[in-house]
Order: structure tokens, then C-alpha cells, then sequence
């Protein structure tokens, strides 16, 4: 697959995640984060937030899924990502993907995707969370 | 557009995409003459430098650039 083919057949991908205690919990013993805005709830209510904030590193995770498992063709690789946190995300939150062509280069061989989070919930207009970019690379 | 006006946009692409606070490219400038200028960031540069001008390189013709002069070369025939 050529990355022209990769851009023309991937066009815009949505996918909805969900920041389940078993992503918590798996998040924070990867990183071994344990920093009291993520684990203790009182400390993040003296804070201002209604409960303990996920970790935003999360969403990065959620990224490292849409290139790995979602384009597609499985010869791809991360070359660059980033990522701004516009609103806190709290457990059992569900993150919606969406995921547009954003530049092509057939030069290098990358194609970069803009990236939107947003918290989806049954009745409510869904809110960005977090936004970014990712730029792959196909594998030679 | 002038050569020196291409050196200059250069310049700054350069210095955002590596992270430097300045430099001074001419035309015999080579990647071995910048440490932070390796394979990745080649490519975000490459990327940087399409956007900037709005152009289009091809894989063979960045294949073939010797040096800074000859991808300002490059970005002069196609902004012609």
C-alpha cells in the first residue's frame, strides 16, 4: 500500500473508547504515576475537580490503538504525536475519536491525521476533551 | 521569490522543527553540520517545508539533493 492509498482509503476514522477502571488502573501501573490528582478523590475535589482526573496520557494510549489497530494496513509507525488537554477526563468516561487526513506526503512517506477527543453521554451535546496530531510513517 | 527570502523562511523552519535558537544555512549546508538534524527529523522538516511553500517534493527528488543549495533549488523551480 502506497501512503497516497493509505490517505485515499482512510479518509476520516471515528472510534469511541472508554476510560474503564481496567484502562485506570493498567495506565497507572504502566507509568506508576500515582500522583494524588489521579488516585485520591478528596484532593482533587480541594482542587475544584468533582473527581479524580484520568490521566491524559490515556488518550495518548487510545492514539497508539487508532494507528495500530484501526488504519488500514498494519505496516505503519508512529513518527511524531501531540496532544493538548482542553477538558479533565473522569473514570468511565466515554472518549470519542475522530480522526481526518490532515497533510500527505508522498515525498517521506507520512501522512498526518488531526486529531479530536470528545466526551460522549446519552442527552449531551458531546464536548471536546483533548486535540492533536499524529504522523505515521508506512513500514519499508 | 529570491533566493534570500527562500534562506530566510528556511532558516526559521529550521529552527522550529530542531529546536534551535538560530542558524545560518547556505548552500553547502549538510545534515552532518547540525547534530539535531537526523533521518526523523529530515522527515518533519521535508513536511514543515511542503507546508510552508506550498509544494509538493517527490521522493526521488529529495533522493538526490546534495545539500541545502540544491533543495533551494528545488523549492525555486517550483514556485516558478
Amino acid at each position: 500500500m502506497t501512503i497516497a492509498e493509505l490517505a485515499e482509503q482512510t479518509g476520516k476514522i471515528e472510534h469511541t473508547y472508554q476510560v474503564s477502571p481496567e484502562v485506570y488502573h493498567a495506565f497507572q501501573s504502566c507509568s506508576g504515576d500515582f500522583n494524588p490528582l489521579h488516585t485520591d478523590v478528596a484532593f482533587a475535589q480541594s482542587k475544584g475537580f468533582n473527581d479524580c482526573v484520568m490521566y491524559g496520557n490515556i488518550l495518548n494510549a487510545f492514539i497508539s490503538h487508532f494507528v495500530g489497530m484501526l488504519l488500514p494496513t498494519k505496516e505503519v509507525m508512529i513518527q511524531s504525536q501531540d496532544i493538548s488537554f482542553h477538558k479533565p477526563v473522569f473514570l468511565n468516561d466515554q472518549i470519542a475519536l475522530e480522526a481526518t487526513v490532515d497533510t500527505v506526503s508522498e515525498a517521506v512517506g507520512i501522512i498526518e491525521f488531526k486529531l479530536k477527543f470528545r466526551r460522549i453521554s446519552e442527552g449531551v451535546k458531546p464536548e471536546l476533551v483533548a486535540k492533536g496530531h499524529v504522523q505515521i510513517g508506512l513500514l519499508k | 521569490m529570491e533566493r534570500s527570502e527562500i534562506y530566510e523562511k528556511l532558516n526559521e523552519i529550521f529552527c522550529d522543527v530542531l529546536d534551535l535558537d538560530e542558524v545560518h544555512l547556505t548552500d553547502a549546508s549538510v545534515a552532518d553540520d547540525i547534530e539535531e538534524w537526523d533521518s526523523l527529523s529530515h522527515i518533519q522538516l521535508i513536511v514543515a517545508i511542503e507546508k510552508a511553500f506550498g509544494i509538493k517534493f517527490t521522493s526521488l527528488e529529495i533522493m538526490k539533493w546534495n545539500n541545502v543549495g540544491e533543495m533551494v533549488n528545488s523549492i525555486i523551480a517550483k514556485k516558478q
